[in-house]
Parts: structure tokens; C-alpha cells; sequence
């Protein structure tokens, strides 16, 4: 009864997230040029590096659709909210807090998703490159897991202002793991043997550039098996610290106004 | 009062309000470090695959990374803190407060507030191009190193130019949001400009002058300058910020203030 409840008023919030969003869609246009900034980064010095190796430049535009799909602002939506008293609104409205900002989240990545598609399939057509329909099929619920990995850690780290007041740097770090570790400054399979295994175990990989890797067909059934254990694990562990984190925090949570 | 005074009571007072979230603080340290480390991690692992990048050995493209680093730092630092939402002073109105103070409004409007912790990754840009430099075949010689400090100058002074240009869209087009934009046609300084496609190589060297940001002052040091870039440089420096202060003086000639 209560999930239901529940699941109806994401999809309430999802929905007035997306109207809104409707009216600031020149903002949006330069939110998902920036984001695919890294991606686009790396295809290009990836295929200056190997200008043999085609999977390269297809690994990098599988990993662009994955960084529009699992895009996370929760430093500007939870962060902010608490910096400036405005979380005062969401402790007052009778469900859980989390499922306002889960609703702008979804929102805020159809819109990417919508915005960025003519990107993607730019970059396809630019490369000469193409995805084997069975490989996307088995990507999807990495993907699904990878989108809803990066958000419990992006909201467990914006949940730190609960603490500092503001989390901008303890977000930033966030990010920069994911950038280094997560498969945008190099992917996992191309990094050194010596940290390669660390790669694939830490949770980055999981959050980005795993999905990507199967959708190139680079991974055997048997590393693909291990990758969804790993975001099983990863996501058990993420939302037992974002619910550690938020009942600890919201004790501690003084504002004046709001 | 002059504007170097006006500029440290500037920096003293941002210094302070920063002092004021020291958990913040801390992890802004971390992560500036962290994210020089990373560009060369990132860079280090793209040379474990190939030899050169767009013709350029691992240390010149260190060098390069610290260079870029380093005016990058200074961008968000002084400028950007600045011009991130210029596009809504003008649009409700807040622009006056700036225009009625006895100071220049160009210079109020860009440089006005500073965010001092970007310093930090300045300072994590200067140990990347040490360990650039260290990485050399041959040490840079000290005409070398006054020619990238000369095209360390241009890249400042362009890119101030430039994010104020930018910002000055503004006065004509009030719902263009460009300063995302510019962050990210900015990161592609960290990288050789020759490693590019020829269509974006051209246009980063000739439209958006990202060439300028890196590979220019680290081809000085790294290589020798050459003597064009030496005169083409401040020259061309000098022709874009006698250009942005035109516009910026016909873009306050089309602003109305919003508020009462």
C-alpha cells in the first residue's frame, strides 16, 4: 500500500520535474553539451592513441549514452536545499525525502536523454560505428543499476552538507573518482594489469562504464556475470550508507527560514 | 582608491567567506589534487598504449596538462566566479549596483569577487608541469621559459576576454546561457590542438582560440617559440581586449535596469 502510494507520487514528481524542466530547455541543451564533453574527450584522444582499434571509438559514444542516462545533480538539488534551509519543505511533506529529488533526477536524464540522442547518433554516424541489437539488450539493466548506483552515491555525498553546510567539494571528489575510475579517463580493460582488477572491483566501473562495455561486445558471459555482481553489491552497500547517512544527518539539520 | 587595492580587498574578503566552510575547505584541497593527479594519471595511461599524441612526447604533453592547469586555476579563480550567471544581473536588473560604484564596470563585473581556492589548482598545475619538465628530453632553456611566460600572459589576457565577450551576449541575447558552453569548449585545451580532426583543429586554432590556453605556451617551453607566436601573441591579446571593452561599452549602451 505504501510503495504504491509511493511509486505514484514519483511518477507525480517525475512529471512536474519534466514540465518544469520545459521551460529552461536552452539551459538543458548546454547541461548535456557539457556532459558529453568527457566522453567526447576521450573518443577523440582514444582514437588518436589506437586509430586502429575501432571498439575504442565505440566503447566511447556507448559510454556518452550512458553519461546522458545516468547523469546525477544532486550537489545542486539535495546539497543546496540543505545550504539554504529550503529542505525545511521536503521534512514537512508526508512521504520519504528522497522520493522529491529521485523525481527530479529521472526527469532532469529523460530530458538528457531526449536532448542528447542527436549526439549520440551523430558521433555514430561521424565513427562508422555500430551496436549488435543482442548487446544492447543485455546492457540495459547494467544500465538501469548503473543509473540507479550513481545516484545513491551522488545523494549520499550531497546528504554530507548535513554536516559542512556545503558539499561542493566532497562532490567534486565523487566526480573525479568517477572520471578516473569509472571508465571516461580510460576504459577499465585498456588500464595497466597491475590496477586493472582494482577497476573492475571499485564501484565506478559499475556506475558507467560497465554498461558501455558490454554494449561493445568487449565482455565473455563470465565477466559480464561478475560485472552484475558487483552492482548488486555496490548498490546493497550505497543504499545502506545514503540511509546512514540521512538519519544521522537530518538530526543534526538546523535552518532559519527556507 | 586604485584597482590593485580594490582587487586585494576583493581577494581578502573572498578568502575569508571560504575560510567559513572548512569541511568544504578539505575536501576542495582533496579533490583539486585528486583531479590534477587524475589528468595525469589519465594522461599516463594513454601513453602506456601509444608513443606520441598528436605528435607529442608524454613529458611535452605534462607540460602542456600543468600549463593548462595553471591558467585554468586562474580562470576559475578570478574570472568565472564572476561571470557564471551575468546573464541574470542584466536580465533582473541586479547590474546597477555595479554600474553606480566608482569603479570601472568592466573590471567590477569580471574580476569583482574571486573564488581563492581555485588557487589550489594552480598550485597542483605548477607540480604537473614540474614533473613535465622533469620528463623533457632536453631542460627548457631560460629564453624558452620567458617565451611560455610571455604566451602564459596572452592566454590569460584571451581568456579573460573571451568569458567577458561571451558574457556580453547578454545585453543582446538575455535567455543564452553560454558560460556552460564555454567550460566545456575550455577542456579541450588540455590536450594537444594537433591531435584533434583537422574541421575541430581549425576551428579550436582560428574560431575559439583554444590553442592559445596550452598547446601555444607549452610548445614555447617545451620546443623553443617561435618567433611569430612571439609578436602574434600579445598582439593579438592586445586586439581582444580593446574589442571586449567596445562591446561590453555598447552592451551597457543597450542595457535598461530592471529594477526600481
Amino acid at each position: 500500500m505504501g510503495n504504491g502510494r509511493n511509486g505514484r507520487l514519483l511518477s507525480l514528481y517525475i512529471q512536474r520535474s519534466f514540465l518544469e524542466w520545459m521551460g529552461f530547455r536552452s539551459f538543458l541543451f548546454t547541461l548535456v553539451v557539457n556532459q558529453a564533453v568527457a566522453p567526447v574527450l576521450g573518443l577523440a584522444v582514444w582514437s588518436a592513441a589506437l586509430p586502429e582499434q575501432r571498439g575504442v571509438s565505440a566503447y566511447f559514444i556507448a559510454l556518452l549514452a550512458v553519461q546522458l542516462m545516468t547523469v546525477s545533480y544532486e550537489y545542486h538539488t539535495v546539497s543546496m536545499a540543505i545550504y539554504e534551509g529550503n529542505l525545511n519543505d521536503s521534512l514537512l511533506r508526508p512521504h520519504p525525502m528522497v522520493i522529491a529529488p529521485l523525481g527530479e533526477n529521472l526527469a532532469t536524464r529523460a530530458w538528457h536523454l531526449l536532448i542528447g540522442f542527436p549526439i549520440v547518433a551523430i558521433a555514430m554516424t561521424a565513427a562508422g560505428v555500430g551496436f549488435d541489437g543482442w548487446d544492447i539488450v543485455v546492457a540495459l539493466p547494467a544500465l538501469a543499476f548503473a543509473a540507479l548506483l550513481r545516484f545513491l552515491f551522488t545523494y549520499a555525498l550531497a546528504l554530507s552538507a548535513l554536516w559542512g553546510q556545503q558539499s561542493g567539494g566532497v562532490t567534486e571528489l565523487g566526480s573525479i573518482l568517477v572520471f578516473l575510475l569509472g571508465g571516461l579517463a580510460a576504459p577499465i580493460p585498456l588500464m595497466p594489469e597491475s590496477i586493472r582488477p582494482i577497476g573492475e572491483a571499485l564501484p565506478f566501473r559499475a556506475m558507467l562504464g560497465f554498461p558501455a562495455e558490454i554494449a561493445t561486445g568487449s565482455l565473455n558471459r563470465q565477466e559480464i556475470v561478475q560485472g552484475y555482481g558487483w552492482q548488486a553489491l555496490w548498490m546493497a552497500v550505497f543504499a545502506a550508507v545514503a540511509t546512514v547517512v540521512w538519519t544521522a544527518g537530518v538530526r543534526r539539520y538546523t535552518a532559519l527560514g527556507g | 582608491m586604485t584597482l590593485v587595492h580594490v582587487f586585494t580587498v576583493v581577494f581578502s574578503m573572498s578568502l575569508r567567506r571560504s575560510l567559513a566552510f572548512r569541511m568544504n575547505l578539505l575536501f576542495e584541497g582533496l579533490a583539486t589534487f585528486l583531479g590534477a593527479g587524475a589528468g595525469l594519471a589519465a594522461l599516463g595511461i594513454v601513453y602506456t598504449q601509444a608513443d606520441t599524441l598528436g605528435g607529442w612526447s608524454l613529458g611535452e604533453a605534462i607540460v602542456l596538462l600543468g600549463t593548462y592547469q595553471i591558467v585554468s586555476g586562474l580562470l576559475w579563480t578570478f574570472i568565472e566566479p564572476n561571470l557564471r550567471w551575468f546573464r541574470g544581473q542584466v536580465v533582473d536588473g541586479a547590474l546597477d549596483d555595479i554600474l553606480l560604484r566608482p569603479v570601472p564596470s568592466i573590471f567590477l563585473a569580471s574580476l569583482g569577487t574571486c573564488a581563492p581556492l581555485g588557487l589550489l589548482h594552480v598550485v597542483g598545475g605548477v607540480v604537473v608541469l614540474t614533473i613535465g619538465i622533469g620528463r623533457l628530453d632536453a631542460a627548457p632553456t631560460l629564453g624558452s621559459a620567458m617565451a611560455w611566460l610571455l604566451m602564459l600572459g596572452v592566454a590569460l589576457a584571451v581568456a579573460w576576454a573571451s568569458r567577458v565577450l561571451l558574457a556580453s551576449l547578454a545585453f543582446w541575447a538575455p535567455s543564452l546561457e553560454p558560460g556552460v558552453l564555454y567550460s566545456a569548449v575550455w577542456e579541450f585545451g588540455r590536450y594537444p590542438v594537433s591531435m584533434y580532426r583537422p574541421p575541430l583543429r581549425f576551428a579550436l586554432t582560428w574560431m575559439i582560440p583554444v590553442s592559445l590556453i596550452g598547446t601555444l605556451p607549452a610548445q614555447a617551453l617545451a620546443r623553443g617559440a617561435e618567433p611569430v607566436h612571439l609578436v602574434a601573441g600579445p598582439v593579438g591579446a592586445a586586439a581582444a581586449i580593446l574589442l571586449v571593452n567596445v562591446v561590453w561599452r555598447a552592451g551597457l549602451r543597450r542595457y535598461t535596469s530592471a529594477t526600481s
